[in-house]
């Protein structure tokens, strides 16, 4: 069958030197529903992104019925007939289904909206996808499931060819999402073609034809999903590359019990029981996204409301606020560094002093300076001058500046949350070795990554989160990555 | 993805690489609102032989206290990311409320007291509500502006009131000669203290640092342990003391409450914050430049009035050098790599 998208050896580079994508081949045939496989950073986005018009490719080339096209914007993609549904769904909320249906492409004549073709459309569209909301409800009143079905319903008033969608099953549950896949089967007859992501093995079984697995920016090749075991994806997922996961020598925890949380119900179905840490422990937190592994920590944080029972240093913790966190010693290195982390344009040295001015009224700059400067150095940060802005730090050592923060504030519980995302190997390798220096002298540390080659590498435990739950304890001295990894995709408890 | 950084992870600013750029000339960059004054007093010395005289001086520093001192209150609260749209109000009902109680034969000290405390409370009010129901400061103000001004016509029966007694009066009439030949207004010496007492308080407490985290990332510093609504609620607090004082030192000056005083005095000191260089965006800024401002704006004014232009000239020129003073700014962001 003759493609109707192909992706032709397509490669993005960022200046100066960032490759987020070397070398991605695809080839979608109409009537399939062709899966695009991958772990985190692999690529998966930058290609979306560029088949949709989003990014121009650095090189490479892409053809739509055969025909080369460049796409310079997400417009014209539209308009050549490849549509694209985001994982957050870019639906405008105030507006009506049938606004937004036709939102960029209303049925006008001289510039008056036409709204009995648009409403007939409308409706039309709807009826395809099955949808039993009518179309003029706003947005805002439908539930997640009924939106992702507008959404798809706004691909085909588009005409698309290709529909891509982002991870759909994110906000779904399994109802909501045999609903879609239902529609989905119904397009794929109807001779549209979609490009379906997901890192769910048991989705992609379920829904898919091909799959196509990109690992580090290239394609590792195309399978039939039937014909295909499960093995052998997980295995084009990891790749062979074992040269990077080399543990370092631990030395055995010596230290008591310092977090204990015997039970925790939290928000976005957060369940967690019988989780331990112990003083100069590193525990992993490993699995896909939205297993609750951020709500975990900034539960712990006081930063997301919970009901349940932690003893920190053998007595009762129950964080509401962050400020009661860091007075019993606890700090979080949050997720995003630059709009959890930071104050981007403050002085490096206010940045690093700020959680330790909570017992001070007056301030003395040179204090604050004197208090930093010896950390960060410590820390190995390289920053000049500590009067400059944060902002004109590398990666790795702003990473640095938001761990002082905690360490001059006193505390001996760090939570880490993807610490090393955005960083490069060298950086990465550093920030680990810091945090193994920093469980040595005492501190107890939990580190969430969905980079299960770093935790295996730096942790003393590893945890796998699956849908809000800890399901399973893993020793890495003692236990195979691949095991780790496939508990955290299937989300079943490995046999040890 | 591959990210790598340049050897030492080091990533020089924009405005670092250019070593050649005497250091004279980053500091007029950095405080630009200063040069911009001096260029324009420069220009006015030249319009007329009158502006530079210590009775014009003493003229300026009079007029721009009451502003002045109600665009510190400002600087605090638009260095949080919020603002405050009920000042003008707020000083109205201060001055009405002083009058009254005035009226009422009360004790001077304990009456413009009193007066404070209210402003005070006003505002925190306001601050408090914007920031544990989380409603836009825009709209709370607003509302303020609308409802303050409202009690100042309520507690007044919409007339002014006058016959203050003469010791209040003084407040804001009272020349201090600080040198011989030379009487300086107590008003723009109360405006000088007040400006010198909040850069200090930016500058060297744990709650001038805390409004400048609060105004940069508001997340972060809430991860940080921050009591971040309390700040909110503490820099509206502010705000209001300024706007009450501003006030109470109106009607000193004019020896009358006027319920109808002040109108519109919100715009000119957001317009005075923004001109000095504080970003409506939170966390940049200080009240250097407000200072400044403040002064500029009254030069400007006063230039206009020695050469007997009417006021519609000086509305369309004040707006065309805000905007441009803005675009300058917006210039040197880019420059500096801070988009």
């Amino acid at each position: 069958m003759a493609d109707i998208l192909t992706v032709k050896n397509v490669a993005k580079r960022f200046p100066p030197n960032i490759v987020a994508l070397e070398q991605a081949s695809l080839s979608v045939v109409s009537g399939e529903v062709h899966c695009l496989l991958g772990a985190n950073g692999a690529g998966k986005s930058t290609l979306l992104k560029i088949v949709s018009g989003a990014f121009k490719p650095t090189s490479g080339e892409i053809l739509i019925d055969g025909e080369p096209i460049r796409l310079r914007s997400p417009h014209e993609g539209a308009r050549a007939g490849i549509s694209m549904i985001y994982q957050e769904l870019d639906l405008v909320p105030q507006l009506t289904v049938e606004q937004n249906l036709y939102l960029g492409h209303p049925p006008a004549r001289f510039g008056i909206i036409d709204r009995k073709t648009r409403r007939e459309g409308a409706a039309e569209a709807l009826r395809r996808v099955g949808a039993s909301f009518a179309p003029d409800v706003r947005v805002e009143k439908l539930s997640i499931a009924n939106q992702q079905l507008a959404a798809i319903a706004r691909s085909l008033t588009m005409k698309a060819k290709v529909i891509i969608m982002d991870e759909p099953s994110a906000a779904l549950n399994e109802r909501e999402l045999e609903r879609v896949f239902e529609v989905i089967r119904e397009l794929v007859r109807q001779g549209v073609a979609i490009v379906y992501v997901s890192h769910r093995l048991n989705e992609i079984q379920e829904i898919g034809d091909r799959v196509t697995v990109l690992r580090g920016g290239r394609t590792i090749g195309t399978f039939d999903v039937a014909r295909t075991p499960e093995n052998a994806l997980v295995e084009a997922v990891i790749g062979q590359n074992r040269s990077l996961i080399e543990r370092g020598p631990r030395r055995a925890v010596a230290g008591g019990v310092a977090l204990e949380v015997k039970s925790m119900k939290g928000l976005h179905g957060l369940e967690i029981s019988d989780f331990k840490v112990r003083w100069g422990e590193i525990v992993g937190l490993s699995g896909l996204n939205g297993s609750g592994r951020t709500t975990f920590l900034r539960s712990l944080f006081g930063a997301a409301s919970f009901e349940g029972a932690i003893l920190l240093d053998g007595r009762d913790f129950h964080p509401r606020h962050p400020g009661d966190a860091i007075r019993r010693g606890v700090g979080l290195a949050p997720e995003s560094r630059k709009t959890e982390g930071l104050i981007l344009d403050a002085a490096i040295y206010r940045n690093a002093a700020l959680p330790a001015l909570r017992h001070r009224r007056l301030l003395s700059h040179r204090a604050m300076r004197e208090s930093a400067e010896p950390v960060l150095k410590d820390l190995s940060t390289q920053y000049g001058d500590s009067e400059r802005p944060v902002r004109q730090l590398s990666g790795g050592n702003q990473q640095k500046v938001v761990l002082a923060k905690w360490i001059i504030g006193g505390s001996r519980v760090l939570l880490l949350d993807e610490p090393s995302r955005g960083l490069d190997v060298g950086a990465k390798s550093d920030l680990y070795a810091l945090v193994r220096r920093l469980a040595d002298e005492g501190a107890a540390v939990i580190v969430a990554s969905s980079e299960l080659e770093e935790l295996y590498a730096a942790c003393d435990a590893i945890w796998v989160f699956h849908e809000g739950r800890n399901i399973q304890r893993f020793d890495p001295s003692a236990t195979d990555r691949d095991d780790i990894l496939k508990a955290s995709i299937l989300g079943v408890r490995a046999s040890t | 993805m591959t990210v790598s950084d340049n050897p030492g992870g080091e990533r020089l600013a924009p405005g670092d690489r250019s070593g050649a750029l005497p250091a004279v000339l980053d500091l007029a960059v950095q405080y630009n609102f200063i040069v911009i004054f001096f260029f324009v007093a420069a220009i006015a010395t030249m319009l007329s032989s009158n502006f530079l005289t210590f009775g014009n001086i003493s003229n300026l520093f009079q007029q721009a206290a009451v502003v002045g001192i109600v665009a510190v209150g400002m600087t605090f609260v638009i260095l949080t990311a919020n603002i405050d749209l009920s000042v003008g109000s707020v000083a109205a009902f201060s001055g009405m409320l002083v009058a009254v109680l005035l009226a009422e034969g009360r004790n001077p000290a304990l009456a413009v007291a009193t007066t404070l405390v209210v402003g005070v409370a006003g505002g925190a009010l306001m601050g408090g509500i914007t920031a544990f129901a989380r409603v836009p400061s825009f709209i709370v103000t607003l509302a303020g502006l609308v409802s303050i001004r409202g009690v100042t016509y309520l507690i007044s029966e919409g007339t002014p009131i006058g016959n203050l007694p003469k010791e209040f009066g003084s407040l804001g009439s009272m020349l201090i000669p600080i040198l011989p030949g030379f009487d300086f207004p107590l008003m723009g010496i109360i405006f000088i203290a007040v400006c010198v007492i909040a850069g200090v308080v930016l500058r060297y407490t744990v709650f001038g640092e805390y409004v400048f985290a609060t105004g940069g990332n508001i997340e972060a510093a809430r991860l940080s342990g921050l009591p971040t609504r309390l700040m909110t609620m503490g820099v509206f607090a502010v705000s209001g003391l300024m706007a009450s004082l501003g006030g109470v030192m109106l009607t000193s000056r004019l020896r009358i409450g006027q319920p109808t005083a002040a109108q519109g005095m919100e715009l000119d000191a957001i317009a005075a914050v923004v001109l000095g260089g504080t970003s409506l965006f939170g966390g940049r800024g200080g009240v250097l430049g407000t200072f400044f401002a403040v002064m500029l704006l009254q030069v400007l004014r006063n230039i206009f009035n020695l050469l007997g232009l009417g006021s519609f000239y000086q509305m369309t020129v004040t707006g065309v050098i805000i905007v441009a003073a803005i675009l300058l700014n917006r210039l040197i962001d880019h420059r500096m790599g801070r988009e």
